[in-house]
């Protein structure tokens, strides 16, 4: 299965690299290039961290001491080939592997391995860590594979689309289905292209539709939506869960707000799960967001606040059994320094509180974008 | 915007501006004192107009189609003062933040950055052999080469 993978992966190279140039497309626009761009960026990290109780039964990739996002593209024409490989001293991971079309300017059909843009924060910021301001992120918004209670990943079909809405405003629509996850004893697992296992994965579907005021600009609102249908792996997670399969209907606000030194992020979840047992069913619902202030500062410092909190999450069978370190509540304030070409100092402080501790933290890092 | 040198009738102004045009004929960047920076495409280019927002667009790294034609957006980065006057009125926006965006438009949706060049006679020659591409030089610059066409005259009068 690993070969077919990696044959697909090469596959898709190919064709990108081959693709006719000055070809005319299905909707009439010229594609003059005749030679194929490419990028490659290094998204690297250092952090020091100090807890004042076990961080939790796995320590957090996000938490980890070295870590190094490498991202390449690869443009031909309307063609595109992207990816995004993770390593860090606590994994190793393909994390996206896509292949794209773009058939109208700005609509760009993906197949391949991708982030589900129900999520406000990773769609942002996916895995460059230069890129968010702060240190950490959301619990809310943490990968699956890494005590996340919503999946991250699906591999499928991707559209997303960006279209002009009177003279400068815009919206976005992004719509995704594929194979989910599972539930495991430690989690939620994601498909992993690098080493395939269906067990009895189902499809997930998820959405976002965004208000852009500016078409170009950075500021966006919108709507998220998502339905994960997962099964139970794991025996013991079953016997925990009472259940062998799980799905989760979440339904999402965001807003994203950039006005010259304030920025604003801010996102709220609204998530249901059934659990479905052989004998019985359960259904639970709780409601998790944050809000997160960022204020640029003279001499290129940026200060941040963030406040996360969740409504009946504490109850919730899904969060007690399988991630008892879900920030219920958690309070976080940090001041980065952007120093020299892409790269930043930050130290960060937060205090949170989940069904297993309470726990303070401090963290530093340095973190940069290559070359 | 203008460039222009302040030349006033008295004699130290005179002396001035004497010694201002003796370095200009010296210096590379000769007569742009009085330069603008123009969007430029090759002369046999289809693309006849393109408004402000559509150059932002462009720059920014968003598709953006001109008579039919997929427009391929270089970087002209052979000169200080024209990387400032890109970022002031081209993008609007500052060179820590125009690169952020370029960073998350790969990061984010697997388009690579436009390609940057760093002699203006190169990038020229990019532009004369490429008739969807489009860029920015001197307007001086681009009167001097026949292969090229001014589009645009950008930044304030």
């Amino acid at each position: 299965m690993m070969r077919w993978t990696l044959v697909v992966m090469l596959a898709s190279v190919a064709c990108v690299g081959t693709a006719h140039a000055d070809d005319m497309d299905g909707y009439g626009h010229m594609h003059g290039d005749s030679h194929p761009s490419s990028e490659l960026v290094l998204f690297a990290s250092l952090e020091g961290h100090e807890f004042s109780a076990p961080a939790s039964a796995n320590q957090l990739n996000e938490d980890a001491t070295a870590i190094g996002d490498a991202v390449f593209a690869i443009n031909r024409g309307r063609f595109r080939l992207f990816g995004e490989y993770q390593l860090s001293d606590e994994e190793h991971d393909l994390e996206r592997m896509q292949v794209g079309m773009e058939v109208v300017p700005d609509t760009v059909v993906w197949l391949g391995r991708f982030h589900q843009p129900a999520s406000a924060w990773n769609t942002e910021h996916h895995h460059g860590r230069y890129l968010q301001t702060a240190i950490t992120r959301p619990s809310i918004e943490l990968w699956e594979d890494e005590q996340g209670i919503i999946p991250q990943h699906l591999s499928g079909l991707l559209v997303d689309s960006r279209r002009p809405l009177g003279d400068d405003a815009g919206l976005q629509v992004s719509v995704g289905a594929g194979l989910g996850t599972v539930v495991e004893n430690t989690g939620l697992a994601e498909f992993d292209l690098l080493d395939p296992h269906m067990y009895g994965r189902r499809m997930a579907y998820t959405g976002r539709i965004a208000y852009l005021p500016d078409y170009v600009g950075t500021s966006n609102y919108g709507l998220l939506f998502a339905r994960n249908d997962m099964p139970v792996h794991d025996a013991q997670a079953a016997v925990l869960l009472h259940a062998t399969d799980v799905r989760q209907d979440l339904v999402g606000a965001y807003a994203d707000w950039n006005g010259g030194p304030w920025q604003v992020h801010a996102a709220l979840y609204d998530v249901a799960m059934h659990l479905d047992g052989p004998d019985a069913s359960r259904a639970e619902s709780f409601v998790a967001g944050y809000v997160q202030l960022e204020r640029q500062l003279p001499h290129r410092l940026t200060g941040y606040a963030r406040e996360e909190n969740s409504s009946s999450a504490a109850d919730s069978i899904y969060i007690q059994v399988n991630h008892p370190d879900f920030q219920l509540r958690r309070a976080t304030m940090g001041l980065r320094w952007d120093f020299h070409r892409r790269q930043a100092l930050t130290v960060e402080v937060t205090r949170g509180h989940s069904v297993r501790t309470d726990q303070d933290a401090f963290r530093m890092q340095w973190s940069a974008a290559l070359p | 915007m203008e460039r222009r040198a302040a030349v006033t009738a008295n004699r130290p102004m005179c002396r001035f501006a004497a010694l201002v045009a003796v370095l200009l004929l010296c210096g590379p960047r000769t007569a742009l004192a009085a330069d603008r920076l123009v969007l430029v495409v090759s002369a046999n280019a289809p693309v006849t107009a393109l408004n402000s927002l559509e150059v932002q667009k462009l720059f920014l790294g968003l598709t953006v189609a001109s008579n039919g034609v997929d427009l391929h957006p270089l970087l002209n980065e052979s000169d200080e003062a024209i990387r400032q006057l890109f970022y002031q009125d081209v993008v609007s926006m500052s060179e820590p933040v125009y690169e952020r965006r370029l960073l998350a438009l790969t990061l984010q949706q697997g388009r690579t950055a436009p390609p940057v060049y760093r002699d203006s006679r190169a990038l020229l020659n990019a532009v004369a052999a490429d008739g969807h591409a489009i860029s920015y030089v001197w307007a001086s610059e681009a009167a001097r080469d026949g292969r090229v066409r001014i589009l645009k005259f950008l930044g304030r009068e």
